[in-house]
């Protein structure tokens, strides 16, 4: 189902973490946080999604209109 | 042996989420979230056809929809009210999962008023 999701957000949170490490070493302060804010946003992305399907089905189960 | 399932899931993401929480906290609780939705998924498909068997003993015992409705509203808005307020809780946010609590309280208020007005009226009917 959404099974591979969370593997998806643990790579891209795994690899985040490297970048920022990398970056940093390199010196590119800026670019390393915008790193990990694009990390966030794309899996913002995806968890936001998955909410939506949550509620909804919450209200089709509980009859909340 | 759905259950079996979902406590490995559990034990997986644990292991995940304590890779990531000391490099990225906001990435590891987004984790924790995704999958309390996919457990809170699995489990309401199941949860639809134990209401479903409510609703048929209602119509049987000739209970009016709406009293059967309000109270599947409530349990729908303590349920989504509960998922809230552990996510904020678990990041480390008491204070947000506190108002989330409270304003899940005032909606069931909100919708129990009916019966209780009802309440309140038979019994006043019942005292001469």
């Amino acid at each position: 189902m959404g099974l591979d999701l969370l593997f998806k957000i643990a790579g891209v949170g795994i690899l985040v973490s490297v970048f920022h490490t990398a970056l940093k070493q390199a010196g590119k302060e800026d670019m390393a946080h915008l790193c990990t804010l694009a990390g966030f946003t794309i899996v913002l992305f995806w968890v936001v999604q998955l909410l939506g399907r949550l509620f909804s089905t919450v209200q089709d189960v509980f009859k909340l209109f | 042996m759905d259950i079996i399932q979902i406590v490995g899931l559990g034990f997986v993401v644990t292991l995940l989420i304590m890779i990531l929480k000391r490099e990225r906290p906001e990435i590891a609780v987004q984790l924790s979230l995704v999958l309390v939705t996919i457990i809170f998924l699995l489990v309401l498909s199941k949860i639809g056809v134990v209401l479903n068997l409510f609703r048929d003993l209602a119509e049987k015992a000739n209970i009016s929809y709406t009293y059967l409705n309000t109270i599947l509203k409530i349990i729908g808005i303590a349920y989504i009210t509960e998922f809230g307020a552990q996510v904020c809780r678990d990041a480390g946010e008491g204070a947000i999962a506190g108002k989330i609590e409270f304003a899940g309280k005032v909606f069931i208020m909100v919708l129990a008023i009916p019966i209780i007005a009802l309440v309140l009226d038979t019994i006043v009917r019942l005292i001469p």
